[in-house]
């Protein structure tokens, strides 16, 4: 079974991307700050991550960039989400290395097709 | 009492300079009046001295004859005689001339000579020449034209004095109005003031109160000789009683006592005292006001007496320097306002877009749990629950609907919206928008129709934008137009010349000469009164429409439609009757974007 590890400050968003994503039986990990996440990210080294960016302690920006820039954790397909729907955003997440950019509201069906896209 | 006492002090000290004045002048006269015009005769012929002695020895004339040199040099530096007769038999004539020359610079020099022939060094000294055979009315009437001859060339002189102060005073009040035109700083004016008054009547001291100073009042001292604490406390009584004075007993504009009154001093001769004969000196005093504008008043004082033209220069200053301080406060006034409008519009454009933020997150969650209940992942969905589960799906995307249009707004506002400008066609644009909303229309029981010109050009627009206007547009048309009618979107090629703008927006509308894309979208509905015609563009104007509100619009779309097509140099416009339908047109420029 693939891994998944969503890292959102918002439990609840959190809850229905693990609920969705689990139906379509994935393993679902979650973290709820920055720091969490990153440590979480090497613990169990998942098949993908769903990142939050406006998040306590360490931004999803930073842990995109922690990640991408290291050669063991580059090859982790990164969705990057946000409620922030500036352009200027978007370039920042990009340059940061995330593979995907997701605005708040989404949809779950667009995420959960996004997934399967990067997992196939 | 305190107010009456005060003035009573100020026009004590007023009364006295002016009785100085008048003293000054009657003594004049009187001694005038009195004048006797001083002869010395300079010889050692006692024949001369009879002669000249018959002739001035009468009412007017005080007459006095020497002949020992040594004497002459003192009796002339300490009696100043009006004319000095000098024998040319007189030895040494020459040495005395000079010796005398520089302590009788105002004395008319008159040689007796003995013939008609004049020695030529004594031209140099002489203001008349008369001979030893003149009879006294010949001899009477030399001395008197050269005595008429004195009294025109001191009236002269002392005109020319006069006239010379006069300038002076003028330059000074010029030079002052000069630097008054020149700055909106109040701090300056009040310094330029004060200088100014310093060229044109120099006092030993001035106290200005001025309020100019930032929020509390100060008191400038500018002072000849150093000031004790003890004088500057009732330099700041003295001043305050003024001010309450101009009042008339009314509450003063502001109110002052000695603890809270700032001073700033500037000594011009710091070894020196000023001591309280101070008071004693003479005094001007004037209000700095403008109309109802309060900025200060200003009291000077100077050990001689000021005239009337002192005066008059003071008041005057006083009154200049209201007008530029008046402009300075409203400019001061204007900026403040623009900076508090800045932040406000900054603060709203941040509120706007932090609440939009802040709303996506738990609209978000919303909108998730909707679609996984909905999705019967969790159970049976019932046609009920279905129905309400929809009704709230529909209100979420709503909602997320006006967030973006809110967001939209503050960027354009925020002149933060990205453009990305390609050649564009506008017919693609038209076919991308009816394949989009032909489903919705079709759903309302709608037709939808293009009639799109051929061969338009390409022209540089962001095409996303224009779909978003387009979509609003057109979705609006759906909104309010009733089953079973059309709405139909066309696009043409148009000049500026033959654009045809209603006469709501011809004045707002500002379109350049050329060529334009027009697109016009056209429906059967409802229409728009004459009175919401013009506001159908402002923001938030329909949001209390009762009906946009039943149609789910956010009263946001049309207002965006707008700043969008000016980004491109374009306009938006309607034409529209109540139940009548309406045509929306908006236009382009061919001409690239740059």
């Amino acid at each position: 079974m693939k891994k998944i590890l969503i890292v959102d400050d918002e439990q609840d968003i959190v809850e229905s991307l693990k609920f969705v994503l689990e139906t379509e039986d994935y393993t679902c990990y979650c973290a709820y700050n920055g720091e969490d996440g990153l440590r979480l990210a090497k613990e169990i080294m998942p098949d993908l991550i769903i990142l939050d960016i406006m998040m306590p302690k360490i931004n999803g920006y930073k842990i995109s960039r922690l990640l991408k820039f290291d050669a063991k954790y580059k090859n982790i397909p990164i969705l990057m989400v946000t409620a922030r729907s500036q352009e200027e955003d978007k370039l920042i997440g990009e340059e940061t290395g995330a593979d995907e950019y997701i605005t708040k509201p989404f949809e779950l069906e667009e995420v959960v097709k996004k997934v399967k896209e990067y997992l196939k | 009492m305190r107010f009456t006492s005060s003035l009573l002090i100020k026009n004590y000290y007023k009364i006295s300079s002016f009785a100085k004045i008048n003293q000054f002048a009657i003594y004049c006269k009187f001694v005038k009046i009195n004048y006797m015009i001083k002869i010395l005769l300079v010889t050692r012929d006692n024949t001369k001295n009879k002669k000249f002695n018959r002739i001035f020895n009468k009412n007017g004339y005080e007459f006095s004859a020497m002949g020992d040199e040594n004497l002459i040099y003192d009796f002339v530096s300490a009696e100043h005689p009006d004319i000095i007769i000098i024998d040319e038999n007189f030895q040494n004539i020459s040495k005395l001339n000079k010796k005398i020359k520089p302590v009788c610079e105002n004395s008319i020099i008159i040689f007796i000579i003995n013939s008609d022939r004049v020695d030529k060094e004594l031209i140099k000294y002489a203001n008349a020449f008369i001979t030893d055979g003149m009879t006294d009315d010949l001899i009477s009437s030399v001395i008197n034209v050269n005595l008429r001859m004195k009294n025109s060339l001191e009236m002269l002189s002392n005109s020319n004095k006069d006239l010379a102060d006069s300038l002076y005073r003028l330059n000074a009040l010029y030079s002052t109005s000069s630097q008054f035109a020149g700055t909106l700083d109040k701090e300056k004016l009040i310094q330029y003031m004060i200088e100014g008054m310093d060229k044109a009547l120099s006092f030993s001291l001035t106290c200005t109160l001025s309020f100019c100073h930032g929020n509390a009042p100060v008191l400038i001292l500018n002072s000849l000789y150093e000031l004790s604490d003890e004088l500057i406390t009732a330099l700041k009584l003295r001043t305050i009683l003024n001010y309450n004075s101009l009042f008339d007993g009314k509450i003063p504009l502001y109110e002052i006592n000695v603890e809270n009154l700032k001073v700033i001093k500037h000594v011009k001769y710091p070894a020196h005292r000023f001591t309280f004969t101070l008071f004693q000196y003479d005094n001007m005093f004037a209000p700095i006001s403008l109309g109802d504008d309060f900025f200060g008043c200003v009291e000077i004082f100077k050990e001689t007496s000021f005239t009337s033209e002192d005066s008059t220069c003071f008041q005057t200053i006083a009154q200049q320097v209201s007008l530029p301080l008046k402009s300075a406060a409203l400019y001061q006034e204007i900026i403040e306002t623009n900076i508090k409008l800045e932040k406000l519009e900054r603060l709203k454009s941040e509120f706007i877009s932090i609440v939009s933020h802040e709303l996506r997150t738990p609209l978000t969650s919303i909108k998730n749990s909707l679609d996984i209940l909905a999705s019967g992942k969790c159970g049976e969905v019932t046609e009920n629950s279905g129905k309400f589960l929809s009704m709230a799906m529909r209100n979420v995307q709503r909602l997320s609907g006006i967030i973006n249009d809110l967001l939209d707004l503050s960027k354009i506002e925020a002149g933060k919206m990205d453009f990305n400008f390609v050649p564009t066609s506008i017919n693609t644009v038209i076919n991308f928008v009816k394949s989009a909303l032909s489903e919705v229309a079709k759903s309302k029981g709608l037709t939808l129709i293009v009639n799109e010109a051929r061969n338009l050009p390409e022209t540089s627009a962001d095409p996303q934008r224009l779909e978003q206007v387009l979509t609003n547009l057109v979705s609006n048309a759906i909104k309010f137009t009733p089953e079973n009618k059309t709405i139909t979107i066309t696009s043409s090629l148009v000049n500026s010349k033959n654009i045809n703008i209603n006469e709501y927006f011809k004045d707002t509308i500002k379109l350049t000469d050329g060529d334009y894309i027009q697109v016009c979208v056209e429906d059967e509905g409802i229409g728009l009164a004459e009175k919401d015609l013009l506001h159908a563009f402002d923001k938030f104007a329909q949001i209390e429409n009762s009906l946009s509100r039943k149609a789910g619009g956010t009263g946001l779309g049309l207002p965006i439609a707008k700043q969008l097509l000016e980004a491109h140099h374009g306009a938006i416009w309607c034409n529209s009757e109540l139940n009548k339908g309406s045509k929306f047109y908006f236009v382009i420029p061919v001409s690239s974007q740059d």
